[in-house]
């Protein structure tokens, strides 16, 4: 991943002012940087949201298709997660740079999404055993500027929520054979329940303490990190180490009591943000890239 | 400013896509209007003065139509009264998607200058465009942008300084819900017909109205005569499950309740449904798509050999009586029309049955081609209308209305004048007939043409050799020619010269794609329809005598036993010495070189020489075609001897096969099967070839049973017997019977047709009994050979390709559209020589001829006149007299009327008349002489004074 360089004396600086509750750019520990969101970015996909927190920013677009289901799950649909590190990110990605971290990136998505407790996969089955949608999900990272997995996780949720799935119904003819039919309507359209959707929170130990969002510099002073999947309930759904240093289990519960506490406090606002964008329809002025 | 659309569409694999396209919006979208001054527009279209005398609308105005009145109406809009309409994009573009015929038309009529058609892009206007609201269908969403668009020309022409003139814009719209949303809106909008009907001045035009559903006419007895068509969705998934079939509906051009449905399937798979009685057609027109449902085993029939004609209302109940009758022959899968899948209604030409009622406005239209149910239309022009050839359109057709429901389009002229008929047989056989457009005819070559230098370095110079071309008399399109000499190592070097066509039409221009839709040159009695204009056909095409043309040459080096050496192809330039007429010259001239064998030194002159060597290799290589199984069949070929002032019919003669036609065609099989294996060594995957199919062994059951019927024996396991044994079939005391064979073997045979080597594996030419065949020798009168020169073209290395010529889906098509034209052109020709021959009998009034019978039907027989070369069917029974006793029997077949049988080849005396009774369907009536049957023949008629009356006459 993107790395910076980080003089001693600046590490020291680093980790006094973290110790004392106070980062390089004023924030407090467990203090996200700005952030903001967009929805319907993206018109030939399903659904996409566009995320920027401080100067990372990333692209999710979903495609949804109709495939077979699993064969262990036939009444359930299922999701795909690409994640393209763009050489605009960042020029390490460049050639086959960002190879390595899209499989890790994707890997963790998968394993923090594709299950019922976070999306409703049911509802994503037309007919059992034979057909069912199945949602690429298909990041792109514009700008790497630390906390990749939060803002991943955020855009997600995001662009889940602004999917819309054409409504199919399944005719049967006299010998049972299947057809799948389309409305004609291109309003009629399914939505994803997104309520249990996690959010990812990303705990970078640095010194003795943790912080959240950390920046480059924090995570070049930062020993482990800690993922930690969280539901607006609070739930943790997923909690992965990252990061070449240890951690002991002390700092892991504590992290993990934190990461929740943030977790839960991160999706109401988000929640009622889509919603109100929602509400604004098409008198909405779009903002996009150039914005 | 720009704007996407979005929508989402099921690909053929089941999956769902979402499609998004850009669209983008513009200012500068002008109105269209004279009297507009906002508009910062070059030149407008719309006129200022616009005065139609309305009782509805009083003030200029002009009219938005919407998509079903475009759709429906328009034979109207076609009318020249109608002018100054706007026709938005909407509108357009919908048409477009829902008939192609149609969106054709109403774009002829914008491009004509006179009609003052305006396209308002309203999609693509600021102001107009409108996007699709949640819950709003596709129609409803293109109905409320009509209305828009309306409301917006409302206002731009009030704030303009036309609201003086006080003009307006009117919104023609037939659905109910629409106009009246109009209404509210503050739109002037009216139905199309309370429109058409308050132009007091134009009353001719209601008649061109076509009849809308909703207007269920009292005419229609209330009962319901059909049942109901199933909706596509169901038809869809019926033909996916397997219990319906898919296929083209053809009615039976002799009996009007029966119809076949031809399903293709794959490979031999194809079936054909047979379909019996009104119900079971349920309503499905010749040449519908249409889906069927097969009936159960025990409801299939046979089909009738009996011949109806639709008479009326009375005799719907015929099928049933046939019933009992049907268990003899082979039953065939029979169904019924459950669905109409695509209609393809065209234009009728026919003629009006004035109906009894004198002032009634209803009458019943009949078409000229029988397989077409009859056509009720409405009309004030009735008495005008009698006695001409008019088209109509059929609109529709109610379940509870026995014929389907049209409206009068044009009138095409008096039935019976030559003109007239000939363009109702040209329209009638789908002729591309048209004086060709300006657009084809830019790309003629410039005149005065010549030979440029390029050509002649590109091109081997065989302008020394003494090549001569062999022709009909009075032939203008000479497309081959000959020639023959001695090689220094005593073989013979023949080559086939062919006029270079292809060299003037390039792929793709707007010459070669007329051409490639014309197909082929159509020759009616008397008239030629070209496929390419006249400049290449008659003139830089035709290899005339002493001119330099070029040409596609294809020689032989050949020993003198006709085997070939050696072959190869050349693009050339020749000067052909001489022109020969087949017919008169050159027969002559063999004649005389038969005599000359005694003293062959006296004239030794290069054509001579040239053409005694053409004549001995034809003859060899006819010799071993023959000895390979080629067949030589017979069809009676008519020539009219025409008055040169009146071009009347005075003579009527059957041609007569001259032996020395056979030489060039001799040579030009040659070079088609030459060429064939070249083309085909080289593109194996996109070579147009041509085949013959051999005909399955069913067909040959009535040669077999009538040569039989005289103990002769035809064996038709292969080609070369049934060749052979049809060299064996005489009879001695019948001179003519062998004949007589080999017309009705003729008829045994499948059509030949061309197709794309790619996409078959079955070549073999079962006439020709070549395992390979094309056409190449004759691009001036057909599209085939023009694509074959291309291919050999590209083969030698003397032309490039282009990619539709490697494309063998596209070329497939092709092959499809010229078996179709060349179809029909046989068709239009045997209709053409039929009219004449009625046109000659109507000079010659009533004759008495000797003639064969050629089938036996169940009420009929068929009868050959070998004089004339036509045929005519002499029925046993008819309406107005009890009909004689008739058995018929399946095996022979033969037919016994009263006491006499009837067995195919039997001579008979007839007499033949013209009956004009019915102008549209004037025929050759035929009456029994001889044998005397009582109550069935008729006396001989005396001719004397009628041929006196017709010399008188003349």
């Amino acid at each position: 991943m993107a790395t910076v360089q980080v003089s001693e004396a600046e590490k020291v600086y680093i980790l006094h002012g973290i110790r004392d509750d106070l980062r390089v750019d004023g924030r407090g520990c467990e203090d996200y940087r700005h952030m903001e969101t967009e929805t319907d970015v993206v018109s030939n996909t399903d659904g996409s949201a566009k995320v920027t927190l401080g100067h990372t920013a990333v692209l999710v677009g979903i495609k949804a298709e109709i495939r077979k289901p699993r064969p262990m799950l036939p009444d359930e649909g299922y999701l795909e997660f690409f994640v393209d590190c763009s050489a605009n990110a960042t020029p390490e990605f460049e050639g086959r740079g960002g190879e390595e971290l899209g499989t890790e990136l994707s890997n963790t998505l998968y394993k923090v999404f594709n299950n019922k407790h976070s999306v409703d996969l049911k509802s994503l089955c037309i007919s059992a055993g034979e057909h069912c949608w199945v949602l690429y999900v298909d990041v792109l990272l514009l700008q790497c500027d630390g906390n990749l997995y939060d803002a991943i996780s955020i855009a997600i949720k995001a662009a889940l929520f602004n999917t819309k799935i054409p409504r199919v119904h399944i005719s049967t003819d006299d010998e049972g054979g299947k057809e799948i039919e389309l409305s004609d309507d291109p309003f009629d359209c399914m939505r994803l329940n997104v309520e249990n959707v996690p959010c990812i929170v990303t705990l970078c130990k640095v010194g003795h303490r943790h912080v959240v969002d950390a920046t480059l510099q924090e995570k070049a002073c930062s020993v482990a990190s800690l993922i930690i999947s969280v539901t607006h309930k609070g739930t943790v759904t997923c909690l992965r180490k990252v990061g070449g240093g240890s951690l002991d289990p002390e700092s892991i519960f504590e992290m993990t009591e934190a990461g929740k506490r943030v977790g839960k406090a991160l999706h109401t606002p988000l929640m009622n943000l889509l919603k109100q964008e929602e509400s604004l329809g098409k008198t909405r002025q779009k903002v996009g890239f150039l914005g | 400013m720009l704007k996407s659309k979005t929508f989402v569409k099921k690909t053929r694999s089941g999956g769902v896509l979402k499609i998004v396209r850009e669209h983008y919006l513009r200012d500068d979208i002008w109105c269209g209007s004279e009297v507009c001054t906002e508009c910062k527009q070059e030149s407008t279209v719309l006129q200022r003065d616009t005065c139609i005398e309305s009782n509805l609308c009083a003030y200029p105005h002009y009219l938005i139509p919407d998509t079903n009145v475009v759709l429906h109406q328009i034979d109207v809009l076609e009318d020249p009264v109608i002018r100054n309409v706007i026709i938005l994009q909407t509108v357009l573009q919908e048409v477009r998607h829902r008939s192609a015929p149609v969106y054709k038309r109403i774009k002829d009529i914008i491009h004509e200058k006179e009609k003052h058609f305006y396209t308002f892009t309203n999609e693509h206007h600021r102001e107009t465009f409108i996007e699709r609201e949640p819950g709003e269908s596709a129609n409803d969403r293109n109905d409320r942008a009509i209305r828009v668009a309306a409301t917006w020309y409302t206002q731009h022409l009030k704030t303009s300084e036309s609201a003086a003139d006080g003009l307006k814009v009117v919104l023609l719209t037939n659905d109910q819900g629409n106009k009246q949303k109009a209404a509210e809106s503050g739109l002037l909008v009216f139905k199309c017909e309370e429109y058409i009907k308050s132009l007091i001045a134009n009353p001719e035009l209601v008649d061109r109205l076509a009849l809308t559903n909703d207007e269920k006419n009292e005419i229609t007895s209330s009962k319901v005569l059909f049942p109901e068509h199933l909706p596509l969705s169901r038809i869809q998934a019926g033909i996916k499950s397997g219990s319906f079939l898919q296929g083209t509906f053809r009615a039976s051009r002799d009996n009007y309740l029966e119809a076949t449905v031809f399903v293709p399937g794959e490979g031999e798979d194809s079936t054909e449904v047979l379909l019996q009685g009104l119900q079971n057609l349920n309503r499905a027109v010749h040449q519908d798509v249409v889906a069927v449902q097969l009936l159960p085993r025990d409801h299939w029939v046979a089909p009738s050999s009996v011949v109806l004609q639709d008479e009326g209302m009375a005799k719907d109940e015929n099928p049933e009586e046939e019933e009992e009758e049907k268990a003899v022959t082979a039953k065939k899968p029979t169904g019924k029309v459950v669905g109409i899948i695509k209609r393809n209604w065209r234009p009728f030409c026919g003629m009006l049955n004035v109906s009894q009622i004198k002032e009634s406005t209803r009458h019943l239209f009949t078409p000229a081609d029988r397989r077409i149910p009859r056509i009720r239309i409405e009309t004030r022009q009735a008495s005008t209308l009698a006695g001409q050839r008019i088209m109509v359109a059929i609109d529709g057709w109610p379940k509870d209305s026995r014929y389907p429901n049209g409206h009068f389009v044009r009138s095409l002229g008096g039935a019976g004048e030559k003109d007239t008929e000939e363009e109702v047989l040209l329209l009638e056989h789908d002729v591309p007939h048209q004086a060709f457009s300006q657009a084809v005819l830019s790309f003629l070559p410039k005149m005065p043409w010549a030979i440029t230098p390029e050509d002649m370095k590109q091109r081997q110079d065989l302008r020394q050799l003494t090549v001569c071309s062999v022709d009909p008399p009075g032939c203008t399109d000479i497309d081959d020619a000959l020639h023959c000499r001695e090689l220094d190592n005593g073989n013979l070097e023949v080559g086939v010269h062919i006029a270079d066509v292809s060299h003037f039409i390039r792929p793709g221009n707007a010459l070669d794609k007329e051409a490639a839709n014309r197909g082929t040159t159509v020759y009616l009695c008397g008239k030629r329809i070209d496929m390419v204009p006249e400049l290449l056909s008659s003139n830089l095409c035709s290899l005339r005598s002493n001119v330099e043309r070029l040409a596609f040459s294809c020689i032989w080096e050949m020993n003198h036993e006709a085997e070939i050496l050696k072959t190869w192809f050349t693009k050339s330039i020749i000067n052909s010495k001489v022109k020969h007429n087949k017919n008169h010259d050159l027969f002559a001239y063999l004649l005389y070189l038969s005599q000359m064998r005694i003293d062959d030194t006296t004239m030794n002159d290069d054509i001579t020489k040239s053409l005694r060597g053409l004549n001995k290799l034809a003859k060899i290589l006819k010799r071993r075609r023959i000895e390979n199984g080629a067949l030589t069949l017979s069809s009676l070929e008519v020539r009219f001897h025409i008055d040169s002032e009146t071009h009347d019919p005075i003579d009527l003669q059957t041609k007569e096969l001259m032996e020395t036609n056979s030489m060039v065609e001799e040579f030009m099989l040659l070079a088609n099967i030459s060429v064939a294996q070249k083309i085909y060594d080289e593109f194996s995957e996109c070579a147009l070839l041509r085949k013959h199919p051999a005909p399955p062994p069913s067909n040959y059951d009535i040669l077999i049973k009538a040569a039989k019927s005289k103990n002769v024996a035809i064996h038709t396991d292969s080609a070369k017997a049934l060749a052979d044994s049809l060299d064996m079939a005489t009879v001695d005391s019948f001179p003519y019977f062998n004949t007589l064979l080999r017309i009705l073997a003729t008829r045994c045979m499948m059509q030949a047709v061309y197709f794309c080597s790619g996409m078959d594996s079955d070549f073999h030419h079962y006439g020709l009994a070549s395992p390979i065949y094309t056409h190449f020798t004759s691009p001036i009168r057909r599209y085939s050979d023009i694509i074959v020169h291309r291919l050999l073209a590209v083969a030698i290395g003397a032309d490039s390709t282009y990619p539709d010529l490697m494309d063998k889906h596209k070329q497939s098509a092709l092959c499809n559209n010229l078996n179709y034209r060349h179809k029909m052109a046989q068709y239009a020709q045997r209709a053409s020589v039929a009219f004449h021959t009625q046109l000659f009998f109507k000079t010659r009034g009533v004759l008495n001829e000797e003639g064969f019978v050629l089938f036996v039907r169940k009420n009929a027989i068929i009868v050959l006149i070998p004089k004339f070369g036509m045929e005519g069917t002499v029925f046993f029974d008819s309406k107005d007299k009890t009909a004689p006793n008739l058995v018929f029997d399946e095996e022979g077949p033969t037919l016994t009327v009263e006491q006499h049988t009837f067995h195919i080849f039997d001579k008979v005396k007839v007499t033949i008349s013209l009956d004009a009774s019915n102008i549209q369907h004037q025929k050759i009536r035929m009456a029994l002489i001889d044998p005397v049957i009582s109550g069935v023949s008729v006396p001989a008629e005396d001719l004397e004074p009628q041929s006196k009356k017709s010399k008188l006459d003349r």
